[in-house]
């Protein structure tokens, strides 16, 4: 039976239940709009917005967040570092200039230009391209050594190689300069198989024998060192050994008719030849910029 | 009532969870702006050589020599005003010297004529006319711009200084003696072992020379550590020890001697082992 003094009480309940919910309902609400911001993790942020807010971190930047947390959070470390230049699905171009390290006869210097695709952080593949015509010089080693001792040195001259290589980083880390500035760099390996036009300079008969440039098959190998200035440009210097078989000229001349006869200018074995070629040159990024997918 | 408490968990409980949920939202800002802003680029570093002493004794390879390569046996010491700036000597004695393939080559294939057997006497004593560098001393000043660690397929991880050091040095050269092609024997009065005794005297002295070098040192632990450094020292002589210039007239001039002297740039990798000392090092703020 519903007496009245029951009904308000009900009321009463009723009322404080409804009070409830609202209350329920506002909390959810605020919530989710002050939670709603963490869902930021998933948002792209450009380097500039990423290093214009480390620095103004530094100083007491208003904030919608509490001043102390912003303390405590400071005396935090990053569980991982972000990779400074990150290398994936970026073209890499390295214009160089290479030099030979290991023929006291002709110093085989070059310019070379090579691109490199980076499909993951530690791993390319590129091309490269080295130009010798006409930078090329023989030292007075050889001309001396034949004038006093009588012996020819056969020696050889490249026009140009052509590589397909791939190139795998297994380090990378920082230096630290004067402990006041940091450079990135990354150690690589790299190889790869081409080509090479060369041909023999004549020395042992060179009234009569002359040589047009032929294409050796050739491999190389070497080691890399690269230091990031910005995240788009890096220094690097290289050493790397060009591999191929080299048709050296004879060192005996035929008698009569056969020494104009061109098959009795060269060897008849070939000679496996080791190049030693240092690089050094810059190394330009593209795209200059780039993303994380996760910022910070 | 029961109705009212439950409302008022739900209530702490969802706070609660808010709270919690809510709470990463300071660390992704923290994490935008940068926790380390403003601090140094490197905290608590080891610092390997401010006021310290390291002592490397190794071995060294010259490189690319025409003739004649040498295998030192060295010692260097360095000692250092700041992490980045010191002083050091080296000396080096070469325990061994090293024909290269192209003298093995005159000395096999060589040909003797009247027109150069001032130059090469005989084929089979080729390697008695080098010149061959003996030993070395140097001082030299060494900056250390560069400070870091290697890692090794992210599994070994060495403390490492990157350094470069200039100075100058003397080398101790020996060379086929000075001498004419009359007093040798090898001109028109050839006297075959009065020519070929020409051959063999040598004669030394010391060439003064700059020195720069570049090197990197890897710190197994803090009195401890590998370096290995290249060096390159130019200087002028006769290496082959021919006939093969003069002051004036054409070649040949007849006359083995200084102007027979060309400048070539020598250059060699030393590497060895650091002791550092005292033993403890020093630890940057």
């Amino acid at each position: 039976m519903l007496t009245p003094q029951n009904n308000r009480q009900g009321r009463e309940v009723e009322m404080q239940m409804i009070q409830c919910r609202l209350w329920l309902a506002f909390t959810i609400a605020i919530a989710g709009q002050v939670a709603s911001p963490a869902f930021a993790q998933d948002m792209q942020f450009t380097l500039e917005e990423t290093e214009q807010n480390r620095a103004t971190s530094g100083e007491q930047a208003p904030s919608s967040t509490s001043p102390q947390r912003t303390t405590e959070a400071r005396e935090e470390i990053y569980a991982v570092q972000q990779i400074y230049a990150l290398r994936i699905n970026r073209v890499e171009l390295m214009p160089s200039i290479a030099i030979s390290l290991n023929d006291p006869f002709v110093s085989h210097t070059g310019i070379g230009l090579a691109f490199n695709f980076w499909w993951t952080n530690v791993l390319a593949i590129g091309l490269n391209a080295i130009w010798y015509e006409g930078l090329e010089t023989e030292s007075d080693l050889s001309f001396q050594v034949r004038r006093s001792t009588r012996l020819s040195i056969p020696i050889t001259q490249s026009q140009f190689g052509a590589y397909l290589n791939f190139t795998y980083v297994p380090i990378y880390g920082k230096f630290a300069m004067f402990n006041q500035f940091i450079f990135q760099y990354d150690a690589y390996v790299v190889g790869g198989v081409g080509v090479m036009r060369t041909r023999p300079i004549p020395v042992i008969d060179p009234d009569v024998r002359k040589f047009d440039y032929e294409f050796r098959v050739a491999f190389n190998l070497g080691l890399g060192l690269r230091v990031f200035i910005t995240r788009w440009l890096a220094a690097f210097a290289e050493l790397r050994n060009y591999m191929y078989l080299e048709q050296l000229e004879n060192l005996n001349v035929a008698l009569g008719e056969e020494r104009i006869n061109p098959s009795t200018w060269v060897q008849p074995s070939l000679s496996f030849i080791n190049n030693v070629t240092a690089h050094v040159g810059l190394t330009l990024f593209l795209p200059p910029e780039f993303q994380y997918r996760l910022p910070r | 009532m029961r109705e009212r408490k439950q409302s008022r968990f739900l209530l702490f409980v969802l706070a609660f969870g808010c709270f919690n949920f809510v709470s990463p939202l300071y660390a992704q800002e923290i994490q935008i702006t940068g926790p380390l802003a403003g601090a140094p680029a490197v905290r608590r570093m080891r610092m390997y050589r401010v006021m310290r002493v390291n002592v490397v004794p190794g071995i060294g390879y010259t490189l690319q020599d025409e003739f004649s390569r040498s295998l030192f046996v060295g010692l260097e010491a360095n000692f250092h005003f700041l992490d980045w700036l010191g002083i050091g000597i080296w000396a080096g004695y070469a325990a061994a010297l090293i024909n290269t393939d192209l003298t093995s080559r005159v000395m096999e294939r060589g040909q003797v004529t009247s027109r150069n057997r001032f130059s090469l006497p005989d084929r089979e004593q080729f390697d008695k006319q080098i010149g061959r560098i003996q030993w070395a001393v140097s001082a030299h000043l060494i900056f250390i711009p560069l400070r870091g660690k290697l890692s090794l397929f992210q599994s070994v991880f060495v403390d490492t200084d990157l350094y470069v050091l200039g100075g100058a040095a003397l080398f101790g050269i020996e060379e086929r003696a000075s001498t004419t092609i009359d007093e040798s024997g090898c001109g028109e009065r050839f006297d075959q072992a009065k020519c070929r005794e020409s051959q063999l005297a040598r004669a030394g002295r010391v060439a003064p020379t700059p020195m720069f070098g570049v090197g990197l040192s890897m710190y197994v632990n803090s009195w401890f550590g590998l370096t290995i450094e290249w060096r390159g020292f130019p200087f002028s002589w006769n290496p082959s020890g021919t006939d093969e210039a003069g002051p004036n007239g054409p070649f040949p001039d007849g006359k083995i001697d200084g102007t027979d002297s060309r400048t070539t740039f020598n250059h060699m990798v030393f590497g060895g082992l650091a002791f550092l000392l005292p033993p403890d090092l020093k630890i940057s703020d």
